[in-house]
């Protein structure tokens, strides 16, 4: 969204949610909870998820076929709080990214000529890489998300980003494949002469003929009509496919983007959140917020204990007038403390994520849960949670 | 360090091994594993290269080091360091191949094979895999290995299950070329248990133990890998004795003082739902199972390394 907006103007009015951050800090089952609180406040969404946990999986009812699979929203009890205002027009749909699958898709929209379809599958050079696909499902995903954009069957997508390492490569993937897609060097090697073949193009000079003797010494002479038939059959998707980036790249910048930075206590994840913020804002890309999920907090009422100790006595005394043996009162207090100091680097931590996302972005906090979030219900509640929490969100 | 002769079996056979491949879901500690492994094995005298696949070192801070880049950097004794992107790897690979440095450049500049390289999708965990094969095989002029361990900090789960479907893929693709071969020496040394230890790294909840056993089955189903070793990574302390926070709860439930529950009652829950991973992961994995506590600290510096190393040692309960 265009500067200074809510989360709940994003999934009012949003057409893209992009969830970012690194790795174990929520992110899948706050971009569930999320899509579910716009469905049920009467959006049509479709949430895309790469490798969920498998009960959120069966929460969502979905199994791994690569496709939308419809939530049906009327098992929630029909009291809960979410449902008060449901008109029972909201939708939601979710989708699990499968790598290969999502691979083989790609190549069949951009391709539908059967026959040099065929030829890109049963390439080797596309066969060599198809199974490490999983490892960095990043294009894939942009592609989808434009794809399913493009087609207008939903009012909002919410994009879980792939789980990597490092959170920053995905804004790097519609980079990646522009920079590919250089028109010059895609003919450079549809017009590399077939091994035996006598070069006709010896006009072309040093730029392919280098490529191919160094990509011949790199992966063995044989493998040189491969890699030229792989470059020459990405020749023939080339206009569609820069039309897919350009669409890519529009959307992520749209006004009606997203990005939230999901995050988590720790170190690593800080890190990465102020590394991924700076990054959007290098690239101009939307940021909205931060979701900063299993914040601890101390209980109510655990901080006045301290002050309504008459006598001055030690807390250990204070504990022992209750009845508490002396071991057991000091070792109550030893965790108190313990887990007090944690809530209190929590609550830094949250103070400096709020600096960072300044005046027009949230930074909305959900607190530790003792559980996973694995049913209909817990997400509908997370949503509810998330959306009523305190935003300080300041709208010019 | 943890004394040495009531050290854990299971910890002293992974030390023994060439190459230690770490990984886990996303943000399950897999660095802090790595890094409290080769900690462990550089203090026995063994060299060690820890390698990590990240933009920014995470283990170099650790040590002191402010940046830390492809070549090894050393660490502390015996532990050197090295931080790999794609274009490293590129570089290495490309090395191996064209053997002159000017030649590499040559090739690395021109155009086309620079969009070669960007346009086959995750070629990454490919010439990952082919550094760490190369550097493993590689023995020095007097027959020794350049490394006694090499231990490695991989992405994601998701990665390493890529990785272990490669070498079967070079060997069917490219059957007859040196990319094959590269393929079998590779299948050779990944399911070699002598050779190589797949860690795989949880914390000490049901759902990612039961996602953690998943992907053990499917490696070991598909790939023929055999797990090395899962660590629990973070389990809780109690704070008290069960019976002790029993009598807790009776006398201060409903009088002011309840609040004070709070701590120990999160810590019980904690730790006996970690038990129960605990438990559930020894009946698949008997033997195989390491433990390491949760530090009440966020912040992880050397001595907090070296305190999980000790607890690697320890004999598990």
């Amino acid at each position: 969204m265009s500067r200074g907006h809510t989360l709940q103007d994003l999934l009012q009015n949003g057409h893209l949610l992009v969830l970012c951050g690194s790795g174990g800090v929520g992110k899948t089952t706050t971009s569930a909870a999320l899509a579910l609180a716009a469905a049920l406040a009467g959006r049509k969404v479709l949430v895309l998820t790469i490798d969920p946990a498998r009960r959120l999986l069966q929460a969502l009812g979905l199994d791994d076929r690569h496709m939308p699979v419809n939530t049906p929203l009327d098992v929630l009890p029909k009291q809960a709080d979410q449902l008060k205002n449901w008109t029972g027009t909201g939708r939601l749909d979710a989708m699990m990214l499968d790598a290969e699958l999502g691979a083989v898709a790609m190549v069949e929209r951009l391709l539908p000529d059967p026959i040099l379809r065929q030829r890109v599958l049963t390439n080797r050079i596309y066969r060599a890489f198809l199974p490490t696909l999983a490892a960095s499902p990043d294009y894939i995903a942009l592609e989808l998300i434009a794809n399913l954009h493009e087609q207008g069957h939903y009012d909002l997508l919410v994009l879980d980003t792939p789980p990597m390492h490092n959170a920053v490569d995905f804004l790097h993937a519609g980079g990646t494949l522009s920079s590919f897609l250089n028109e010059r060097v895609l003919k450079w090697f549809a017009k590399v002469p077939m091994p035996g073949q006598k070069s006709r193009f010896s006009f072309l000079g040093s730029g392919a003929s280098v490529a191919m003797s160094v990509l011949g010494r790199l992966f063995g002479q044989e493998t040189l009509p491969d890699i030229a038939e792989f470059f020459s059959s990405f020749q023939h998707v080339l206009p569609r496919l820069q039309q897919r980036t350009e669409a890519t790249d529009r959307l992520l910048r749209a006004s009606s983007t997203g990005f939230v930075i999901v995050t988590a206590p720790g170190e690593t994840p800080r890190r990465e959140a102020a590394h991924l913020h700076a990054e959007l804002r290098e690239q101009s890309m939307p940021f909205a917020g931060f979701i900063v999920n299993r914040v601890l907090s101390v209980p109510a009422g655990f901080d006045c204990l301290e002050l309504t100790d008459p006598k001055g006595h030690s807390l250990t005394q204070f504990l022992q007038t209750a009845g508490l043996s002396g071991h057991v009162a000091q070792a109550l207090l030893l965790a108190s403390q313990r887990l007090e100091h944690l809530a209190e680097l929590d609550a830094d931590q949250v103070l400096a994520l709020r600096q960072l996302a300044g005046p027009l972005g949230f930074a909305t906090v959900a607190a530790q849960r003792d559980e996973d979030l694995h049913t209909l219900p817990d997400l509908a509640e997370f949503g509810a949670a998330l959306l009523s929490a305190q935003q300080d969100v300041v709208v010019p | 360090m943890a004394k040495l002769d009531r050290d854990n079996p299971l910890m002293e056979a992974l030390l023994d091994k060439h190459v230690l491949l770490i990984t886990g879901k996303g943000g399950v500690g897999k660095s802090t594993v790595a890094a409290a492994m080769a900690r462990l094995a550089s203090e026995r005298g063994r060299r060690v290269l820890l390698l990590e696949l990240e933009s920014v070192s995470r283990v170099g801070p650790l040590f002191g080091l402010a940046a830390v880049g492809p070549q090894p950097q050393q660490a502390a004794d015996n532990l050197w360091v090295a931080c790999l992107q794609a274009t490293d790897l590129l570089r290495f690979f490309a090395m191996q191949q064209l053997k002159i440095a000017a030649l590499v450049n040559l090739a690395l500049r021109n155009r086309a094979v620079d969009s070669f390289f960007r346009a086959v999708p995750a070629i990454k965990p490919i010439l990952f895999l082919y550094q760490l094969w190369h550097t493993e095989v590689h023995h020095g002029p007097a027959g020794d290995r350049q490394w006694d361990l090499i231990v490695c900090d991989l992405p994601t789960s998701g990665f390493a299950a890529g990785m272990y479907a490669i070498p079967e893929t070079l060997m069917s693709v490219f059957r007859f070329g040196p990319v094959g071969q590269y393929g079998q020496g590779m299948r050779q040394m990944l399911v070699d248990p002598r050779r190589t230890g797949l860690v795989l790294v949880s914390l000490p909840e049901l759902l990612p133990v039961t996602e953690t056993l998943e992907l053990h089955e499917m490696l070991r189903a598909r790939y023929q890998v055999e797990t090395a070793a899962v660590v629990i990574n973070g389990t809780m302390p109690q704070a008290l004795k069960l019976g002790e926070l029993q009598q807790a709860a009776d006398k201060l439930t409903g009088t002011p003082h309840e609040p004070w529950l709070w701590a120990a009652e999160l810590l019980q829950s904690r730790h006996d739902r970690g038990t129960q991973a605990g438990e559930r992961l020894r009946q698949s994995l008997p033997g195989r199972v390491l433990e390491l506590p949760y530090l009440l600290r966020r912040s992880l510096p050397l001595a907090a390394i070296d305190e999980l190393a000790a607890a690697l040692l320890r004999e598990a309960p």
